[in-house]
C-alpha cells in the first residue's frame, strides 16, 4: 500500500563535482618554422591529475601527407581529430589524385575545428608541413579553429614556461640589433627545443618522460627520441 | 536502324537489348545542332571560341553568352540547349567556392569537370527518396578551359557524363569540320597568339554568316591574369591579324 511519505530523491550536491566531457591530460608541444624545414617537439607523459597514465603516450603524429599535428589538450579529442583529418587528407587524394598540401590541411583543420564551435575538441593543435615553395609551415589554432601561421609556437601545460622563452629566442623579440626575421638554422631549432623542453620538466609536473623530435624537410619527416626527466 | 529504337527509346533509363541508352544518344544528337565552339589548349594559357548565331539584326548581339566564368581560373564553352547548361554552370561554381573555402586552394581543373559530369547522369526518376532534379539527360556539352598546377588544360564533357582532355576541340554543327581543320593545323608548341588566330580562321570556316566582332566570343585562361574575355575592340584586333 502506499504511504503518502515522500521518499527524498538522491540529489547531487551542486556547486561541485561537476561531470565535464573534457579532460586535460597536460604536456606540452612546440612548433619551430625554419627556411627549409619545420620541427615539432613534445612529450610523452600523459597526466589525469596528480596520475601519470603513461609515461610514452606520443601526441604528435605523421599525416600521410608528411605533415605533423602537434596536440596538446585532451588526449581522446586529439586522437579523434588526428583520425577525422587524416580520413580527410586520403579523401582529398582520391578525389583531386594528388596529395594535399600542407597549407591546404591547415585550412581544413581551421575548418574541422570550427564546425564544432559549439562543443569543441579539446585540443590546440600545431600542423606543421612543408608550403608549396618549400618553405617550412607551422600553423598554430586555438580550440575553435581560429588559425595562424606562425614561426613558433608552444601549447600545452608548459606554454606559459616555453612561450616567453621562444619568443626571446626564436622571434627575438626586443632585442636591440638582433634582426626578428632572421629564421633558425635546423641545429639552432633543435638545441632550442631540447633546452626548452629540459627547463620546461624541471617546474612542470605535466611535462617529462621522452621528448619527440620531428623535422621536416623535402626529404620527409625524421624523428628523433630524447629522455627527459622521469620525475 | 531506327526501327530497331523503336520501343527502348521512351524511357529515359531504360537499356535497349543491344544495351544502349538512346535518350542519351539523342542528347548526344541534340548538341550537332548548336553553334559551334573551339577549344585549343597552348603552353601560355586555354582559349575558347565560340560562334552566335544572330538571327535577326533586331537582336541584341551581347545579350548571347556561350562562355560562362566558372572560377578565377576555369572558364567554359557551350553548344546544344545551352539552357540546360545553366544547372550544370551553377553546380560546377558551387564546388569550385566549396573547395576554395574548405582548402584555401583554387580547385584542381579536372576536378570541376568532374563535378559537372557526376551531374549529367542525375536525370530520371531517381532512387528512393532521392529527388532528381532533372527528368531528361542533359542536351549540352561544354569546353571546359582552365589553369592549375598542372599547366593549361582543356576538357570536353558529353551528356553521358564522359570526359576528356584536348589540346583542341571542335562541338556544335559545324564539329566535323572544325575539329578535321583544327587536326591539320594545331601543333603543340603553338603561341596563344597563333591560336587565337587559328580559332577564329577554323570558326570562319565553319559559319554560315561572315565573321565579325559582334557574332563570335572569344575568351583565355592563363596562369597570369586567369580568365578573361576579349571586348570587341580585342576580338577586332585578332581579326585583323588573321
Amino acid at each position: 500500500m502506499r504511504t503518502a511519505t515522500a521518499v527524498a530523491a538522491p540529489i547531487e550536491a551542486h556547486g561541485h563535482n561537476h561531470w565535464s566531457p573534457y579532460v586535460d591530460n597536460g604536456g606540452t608541444t612546440l612548433a619551430i618554422a625554419g627556411e627549409d624545414y619545420v620541427l615539432v617537439a613534445s612529450d610523452t607523459r600523459q597526466s589525469d591529475g596528480y596520475a601519470i597514465n603513461s609515461r610514452y603516450e606520443p601526441k604528435a603524429f605523421v599525416l600521410s601527407n608528411n605533415a605533423v599535428l602537434g596536440t596538446s589538450g585532451c588526449v581522446a579529442d586529439a586522437k579523434r581529430l588526428c583520425e577525422v583529418l587524416e580520413q580527410r587528407a586520403q579523401l582529398y587524394q582520391h578525389k583531386h589524385d594528388r596529395q594535399i598540401s600542407t597549407p591546404a590541411l591547415a585550412r581544413l583543420l581551421s575548418n574541422t575545428m570550427y564546425n564544432r564551435r559549439m562543443l569543441p575538441y579539446y585540443v590546440f593543435p600545431v600542423l606543421a608541413g612543408l608550403d608549396s615553395e618549400g618553405r617550412g609551415a607551422a600553423y598554430a589554432y586555438d580550440a575553435i579553429g581560429s588559425m595562424e601561421r606562425v614561426t613558433n609556437s608552444c601549447f600545452g601545460s608548459a606554454e606559459t614556461l616555453i612561450q616567453p622563452f621562444l619568443d626571446n629566442q626564436v622571434a627575438r623579440n626586443n632585442q636591440r640589433g638582433a634582426d626578428p626575421e632572421r629564421l633558425l638554422t635546423r641545429q639552432e631549432a633543435l638545441k632550442i627545443a631540447i633546452d626548452a623542453f629540459t627547463s620546461a620538466t624541471e617546474r612542470d609536473i605535466y611535462t617529462g618522460d621522452y621528448l619527440e623530435i620531428f623535422i621536416i624537410d623535402a626529404a620527409g619527416v625524421h624523428k628523433e627520441t630524447r629522455e627527459l626527466k622521469h620525475d | 536502324m531506327f526501327l530497331t529504337r523503336s520501343e527502348y527509346d521512351r524511357g529515359v533509363n531504360t537499356f535497349s537489348p543491344e544495351g544502349r541508352l538512346f535518350q542519351v544518344e539523342y542528347a548526344i544528337e541534340a548538341i550537332k545542332l548548336g553553334t559551334t565552339a573551339i577549344g585549343i589548349r597552348t603552353g601560355e594559357g586555354a582559349l575558347l571560341a565560340v560562334e552566335k548565331r544572330i538571327t535577326s539584326p533586331l537582336l541584341v548581339a551581347d545579350s548571347i553568352e556561350k562562355i560562362l566564368e566558372i572560377d578565377g581560373h576555369v572558364a567554359c564553352a557551350m553548344s546544344g540547349l545551352t539552357a540546360d547548361s545553366r544547372t550544370m554552370i551553377e553546380h560546377a561554381r558551387v564546388e569550385a567556392l566549396n573547395h576554395t573555402f574548405s582548402y584555401q586552394e583554387p580547385i584542381p581543373v579536372e576536378s570541376v569537370t568532374q563535378a559537372v559530369c557526376d551531374l549529367a547522369l542525375r536525370f530520371g526518376e531517381g532512387a528512393d527518396g532521392q529527388e532528381s532534379t532533372m527528368s531528361r539527360p542533359f542536351g549540352v556539352a561544354l569546353l571546359i578551359a582552365g589553369v592549375d598546377e598542372r599547366g593549361p588544360q582543356l576538357y570536353h564533357t558529353d551528356p553521358s557524363g564522359t570526359f576528356l582532355r584536348y589540346e583542341a576541340k571542335a562541338i556544335g554543327a559545324g564539329s566535323e569540320g572544325a575539329q578535321s581543320a583544327l587536326q591539320e593545323q594545331y601543333h603543340r608548341d603553338i603561341s596563344l597568339a597563333d591560336a587565337e588566330v587559328l580559332a577564329l580562321k577554323v570558326l570562319k570556316q565553319v559559319m554560315e554568316e561572315k565573321l565579325s566582332n559582334t557574332n563570335v566570343q572569344l575568351a583565355k585562361v592563363t596562369k597570369e591574369a586567369g580568365y578573361q574575355i576579349y571586348t570587341t575592340d580585342e576580338l577586332q584586333a585578332v581579326i585583323s591579324r588573321m
